[in-house]
């Protein structure tokens, strides 16, 4: 017991002992995938593992120990009606997508007879070309309650890829925004830390990142190395990560001058004790404000990828619909409509929310 | 009285009827600018001898036109040809005769030593390394070397074979058009030189060889030709009647399609989902012709595909499993015919007689096909009498088809071939590649374990770099000279990806190439036995020849509708509006 | 002021090589090559594909060892040979000169839209905080920014091009680039790309404007009896126009690298965006190192004139 204390406060508190175990356990776990048994647990489940104890550990234990600045978030972001109604939709799309793929069809299932019905209450017409006449013939096509949104050019039901697309898009967006976030915090806190050279190598390091722009460093990425969905997320998180360097830095730079940290190194704390314990915890609210407005971007990047062609073509998201669709507007006007209107939605949902932390978090600004 | 009466009245009658006539006539003026609205890419260079893509091969080809053309129906017309080739009896001496006036910019006469230094200097040189010099060689004892190009005067040039190639007319010489040898002089022998010439980036040589010169090129917007007043077939006919001809690039086929309607763009290909709606469009006319390309799906049968795909009745059966018709509904929307062979029906060498039609009519039928599955041992009966398809070891067959993104019929064929493969028991997973990566890692193969060097067809024992067991892709053939689809089907053919082979086949496209063949009527022999064969062995399940939809503004005139719809291009003309 | 103004200079310098380094190596790390291109339809007619690789290779040069491509590539740089662009048949600097106005035009319109509209929201928004039109200005502006544009483009164009036929469907190039019709000719595009920039636009100037009303200044103002209005338009937008104006050049900045690349396909615009892109896909080496050192150095000038720019817009600062 004695030595389990021990151990948890050289990497500064219980938290952080849980986090590096199950980090820990996933390591052993995917080295004894990689070499002993055939798929234990198939790989998506790894990256949700590690983002619930990221989330737990770092997001809903700190917000539970401090019960009463919670609370005062809570208040000032609800007094944020926007802010407010974002976050119920992005709680329902959650929702959605983890129970939603349940209830739905299976996106996947083929079936060319039904191809291009429209939403229902709609009336289409169809022509079809005979040959040997030189003639149409043309019927009238309505929509069932068997696809309520209709179906794609394929005849896999709307609705089914729209909620399993959720799931997809909301992936990329939690996911990328993580990788980005990881990178940028730890090399944001760490140059703030260091100081010195490594500050300067490090900070010239992000500058030529930003020098690049975001999306043709990313379709640059994606066109060398091959359009799947994993790999999609990991390029727009090793493209995305400057801002959040940056402003990490400047955060933890005035912070590492604060009283409180000079005790600390006073008292003989060691320097992860000190970034893990004492920085990082405190650099949390504009990493998530930053985090939050981030998601937008990355699903829009990953819809803009699609519509270039890029996109994972064999993943059903948003953009990988509203590419199918975007040729045929005139004549299925569902199959792009309804993936722009949805994704459009979720962008905004995530902006108010996002607009509503910062002004939650900025200590400046009364509410 | 009555006698002047019906006189006049006769005659006022005429005159009426006369100017009634030609009242209704619009005159063939020189008028309005043509613009050519598409969203493929942009042409890679003007200096078309160093280019592999289309687009830069019909650029330069406004402004400089070839020894001869196709019409509609595959007739032979000539252009810089002055009469038809002679062709010495044993198929061995082709003598070409060029118009005596044709000129470069400056009134320099084109020669046949321009020809001549053209294939000699720059085509079959190393250093130029023409994309397509594969044209002009032949397999003399086992090596590959050039056909024997010589002035014989002025006008006249004689190329030499040692083997006989009936069809080296269609596939090399009527496409052929010279450089300037005055201009290429300069920059022989020095890659980088000849690759940014000014006078060949920017067609200033092209004098009246064209019915346009090069007015501008904006990358990636548009190419703007002007009307050449000089063009040697205007002499008689005054063409061409455009001021300008501009292929406009737009970034989508949305984009296409809305310029069309609007008007902003003279002529472009409509989708087929979008036909129905541009024929009800009164300023629009929209025509359906057939074309050479066709779909098809290749079964792989080399070692690192199904086993089952190298017995001739599993494939048989898996294409009696598709409904061609059913996919060209579905698919193409109705336009398109069903393939059994690599020959469209407009081809002289189409035959349907004997040709065994898989996945029409009595050979299509999923009955049918289990039942021969279960006869090659791929699967077992059931006790109620029907037959479960299954893997030589028992477990439910899973295969992988492979095609690329960006092509939405091919996506919508790999799509439809799951569906109806799933509905005899076998799964089919769908991988969707860029071409780049289907290129590389599924149609070149190798040798495991060697260190060869990856190629389209590395031999029997090559395997590609991934698994696969059905690609859905394109081909094309030549109506006129379909040898050339050789390098798919024979064994040993540089493009035989899939790894088929059938000695017969092998025998008669080599005797395509052969003395026999210069008779018309044993090739037609020939083609009609490789076509029975090919139908009957399936290497690869032949789904469709789509049709095409060009369309027009309505007031251009002039159009012939037909497989080679713009082989006239230079009469067409603006209506009066 | 001169010694700092030095140092960045030779600071850009150092991270422009540093960039187009990195651009090298990216590149090489590429398993696609230049002969992709010319594989399929070459070896169609026959051709052995290994021998179509290596002929092309040597044709672009890539073949030889990266050292060698890399030095060739620096004192060409140097020297003031750009390189030719093997895609598109041109030399690359001149395939910039041509295209980058394009590019320019449209990035320098959208932002001024941005700007104004975003300035206008964004003041009201602020000084009206919290109120029912706050609420509708912020929906307004983040619509803009939550909107995929490329979607906006395109129901644009099928509405006031096809429908209403008010626009052409397409970019007219040979229009003069003063001239009235031209403006015209950019108006989708430029609502599509600004509608996009303007939330960032909006939610600075509010954020400054808010920072700025609680300041001392303002308080002083106001109690000298200035109208509202004054001290808002004269004092306090003096104050907040510093990170417009940020913004604004470093919007400017990006248009080498084809910022607005999905607003020019589809409005068929032929700016640097595409030519940019098409490089990439194309593996045409030379522009994509040329346009990522311009890229480069025309970011890293615009933060150079915008730091020094404040010194003149805000007294207070200062650099040593």
């Amino acid at each position: 017991m004695k030595r389990l204390e021990k151990t948890a406060h050289r990497v500064g508190g219980l938290r952080n002992l849980a986090f590096f175990t199950t980090l820990a356990v996933l390591g052993v776990l995917g080295l004894l995938d990689l070499y002993v048994v055939d798929s234990l647990i198939p790989p998506s489940s790894y990256v949700y593992i590690f983002l619930i104890a990221t989330g737990i550990c770092y997001g809903v234990y700190p917000l539970w120990s401090a019960r009463r600045l919670t609370t005062y978030y809570w208040r000032r972001t609800s007094k944020h009606r926007l802010a407010l109604a974002g976050l119920v939709f992005i709680g329902l799309l959650v929702l959605i997508a983890i129970i939603g793929p349940f209830f739905t069809q299976d996106p996947t299932r083929v079936d060319f007879k039904e191809k291009n019905l429209p939403p229902v209450g709609f009336t289409v017409q169809q022509s079809i070309f005979d040959m040997s006449t030189g003639k149409f013939t043309t019927r009238e096509i309505p929509g069932t309650l068997s696809h309520p949104l209709g179906t794609d050019d394929k005849g896999r039901d709307m609705l089914a890829m729209l909620v399993s697309g959720a799931r997809v898009s909301l992936q990329v967006g939690f996911l990328a925004t993580l990788v980005a976030v990881l990178i940028g915090a730890v090399l944001g806190v760490s140059s703030a830390y260091a100081g010195g050279w490594i500050d300067n190598v490090l900070m010239r390091f992000t500058d030529i990142m930003m020098t690049f722009p975001f999306f043709l460093l990313l379709v640059f990425i994606v066109f060398l190395f091959g359009p799947s969905l994993s790999f999609i997320i990991l390029a727009i998180g090793l493209t995305g990560w400057t801002g959040v360097a940056r402003l990490v830095r400047s955060e933890a730079l005035s912070l590492r001058t604060r009283d409180f940290i000079v005790a600390a190194k006073g008292l003989g704390a060691s320097s992860t004790r000190i970034i893990f314990r004492h920085l990082i915890p405190n650099v949390m609210s504009p990493i998530i404000v930053i985090a939050t407005l981030s998601i937008p971007g990355v699903i829009l990047a990953e819809a803009a990828l699609s519509f270039i062609g890029l996109g994972d073509p064999s993943s059903t998201s948003w953009g990988i619909i509203l590419n199918a669709g975007q040729s045929s507007l005139d004549t299925a006007w569902w199959i792009a409509v309804e993936p722009g209107v949805i994704l459009f939605l979720t962008v905004l949902a995530f902006n108010f929310l996002g607009d509503g932390l910062r002004d939650a978090f900025d200590p400046r600004s009364q509410l | 009285m009555r006698r002047l009466l019906t006189i006049i009245s006769a005659l006022t009658l005429a005159v009426i009827t006369i100017t009634g006539c030609t009242a209704g006539e619009s005159p063939r003026q020189v008028r309005g600018v043509f613009i050519y609205g598409t969203s493929a890419g942009d042409a890679e260079t003007l200096n078309w001898i160093m280019a592999a893509d289309s687009a830069s091969f019909g650029y330069a080809g406004l402004t400089i036109e070839s020894l001869a053309t196709y019409d509609n129906n595959w007739q032979v017309v000539l252009r810089h040809l002055a009469k038809p080739v002679e062709v010495s009896s044993d198929g061995l001496v082709y003598t070409i005769t060029i118009r005596d006036d044709l000129w470069w910019t400056g009134g320099i006469k084109v020669t046949a030593e321009d020809y001549v230094y053209t294939l000699k200097n720059l085509m079959f040189s190393d250093w130029l390394n023409y994309t397509y010099k594969s044209d002009w060689q032949e397999e003399v004892d086992g090596k590959t070397v050039f056909v024997e190009p010589k002035v014989v005067n002025e006008t006249t040039f004689t190329i030499t074979r040692r083997t006989v190639d009936p069809e080296f007319l269609d596939n090399a010489i009527y496409g052929l058009t010279p450089y300037p040898k005055h201009i290429a002089r300069k920059y022989e022998g020095d890659i980088k030189a000849f690759t940014q010439a000014e006078e060949f980036n920017n067609l200033t040589y092209t004098g009246n060889l064209g019915p346009y010169k090069f007015k501008e090129w904006i990358r990636n917007d548009k190419f703007v030709v002007s009307r050449n007043p000089d063009y040697y077939l205007g002499k008689e006919t005054g063409a061409p009647f455009f001021e300008e001809y501009i292929n406009k690039l737009l970034g989508t086929p949305a984009a296409v399609h809305a310029a069309m309607e609007a008007g902003d763009i003279t002529y472009t290909g409509i989708d087929p989902d979008q036909v129905a709606r541009f024929q009800r469009m009164p300023n629009i006319k929209v025509y359906t012709i057939p074309t050479r390309g066709y779909q098809l799906i290749s079964y792989n049968q080399r070692k690192n595909g199904w086993e089952g795909l190298r017995d001739k009745r599993v494939r048989q059966a898996l294409s009696m499993c598709l409904d061609k018709q059913s996919i060209i509904e579905n698919i193409m929307f109705g336009f398109g015919e069903p393939a059994f062979s690599f020959i469209p029906r407009p081809s002289p060498w189409y035959t349907d007689e004997g040709v065994m039609k898989f996945g029409i009519g009595q050979l299509y039928s999923k009955e049918k096909a289990k039942q021969m599955l279960f006869e090659a041992g791929y699967g077992t009966k059931q006790p109620d009498g029907s037959i479960q398809v299954r893997d030589k070891d028992g477990k439910p067959l899973k295969l992988i088809i492979v095609t690329n993104t960006g092509v939405k019929d091919r996506e919508q064929t790999a799509y439809y071939v799951k569906q109806e493969l799933g509905s005899i028991g076998i799964e089919v997973e769908i991988k969707l590649v860029p071409w780049a990566t289907e290129l590389r890692q599924y149609l070149m193969n190798k040798v495991p374990n060697s260190n060869q060097e990856p190629r389209f067809n590395n031999g029997p024992d090559a395997v590609s770099e991934e698994k696969w067991d059905l690609i859905v892709i394109g081909l094309s053939t030549h109506p006129i000279a379909p040898s050339g689809t050789a390098v798919f089907f024979t064994t040993d053919g540089g493009l035989n990806f899939w790894g088929s082979s059938n000695t017969r086949i092998d025998e008669l496209f080599t005797k395509v190439k052969s003395k026999e063949a210069l008779s018309v009527e044993a090739r037609k022999q020939m083609y009609a036995e490789i076509s029975r064969i090919i139908a009957e062995d399936q290497p690869a399940n032949f789904l469709f020849f789509p049709a095409a939809n060009p369309a027009f503004q309505s007031n251009v005139r002039g159009i012939e509708p037909g497989m080679r719809i713009g082989w006239n291009y230079h009469m067409w003309y603006f209506a009066e509006r | 002021m001169r010694a700092y103004i030095i140092r960045r200079l030779i600071y850009a310098a150092i991270i422009a090589w540093g960039v187009v380094t990195a651009t090298f190596i990216l590149l090489q790390l590429s398993p696609n090559s230049p002969a992709d291109r010319y594989l399929a339809s070459m070896s169609a007619r026959g051709s052995d594909p290994a021998q179509v690789i290596a002929a092309i290779e040597s044709r672009y040069g890539v073949n030889r060892p990266i050292l060698v491509q890399y030095g060739e590539y620096m004192t060409n740089l140097v020297r003031g040979d750009w390189g030719w662009s093997l895609s598109t048949s041109m030399p690359v600097m001149e395939l910039i000169k041509k295209h980058w106005i394009y590019s320019f035009q449209l990035i320098l319109l959208s932002s001024i839209f941005a700007a104004i509209l975003g300035i206008a929201i964004g003041v009201y928004s602020a000084i009206r905080q919290y109120s029912k039109i706050d609420y509708i200005a912020t929906f307004f502006s983040f619509i803009g920014v939550s909107l995929p544009n490329f979607w906006l483009g395109i129901m644009l164009i099928l509405v006031f091009s096809v429908q209403l036929g008010w626009f052409k469907t397409y970019y007219d190039t040979s229009l003069p680039i003063f001239s009235l019709a031209n403006l015209k000719a950019l108006v989708l595009p430029v609502i599509t790309l600004g509608t996009g920039m303007m939330a960032g636009y909006t939610r600075y100037v509010r954020s400054s404007v808010l920072d700025n009303l609680r300041k001392d200044f303002v308080r002083t103002a106001r109690a000298k009896g200035l109208p509202e209005r004054r001290v808002i338009g004269k004092h306090v937008l003096r104050n907040a126009m510093l990170p417009i104006f940020t913004i604004l050049m470093f919007d400017l900045g990006s248009i080498v690298f084809g910022g607005a690349y999905l607003t020019e396909v589809i409005f068929g615009i032929p700016g640097l965006g595409r030519i940019s892109f098409n490089a990439v896909f194309a593996n045409d080496y030379p522009v994509v190192i040329t346009i990522t050192l311009i890229g480069a150095l025309v970011v890293l000038i615009t933060n150079l004139v915008t730091d020094i720019a404040y010194t003149w817009l805000d007294p207070r600062v200062r650099y040593e």
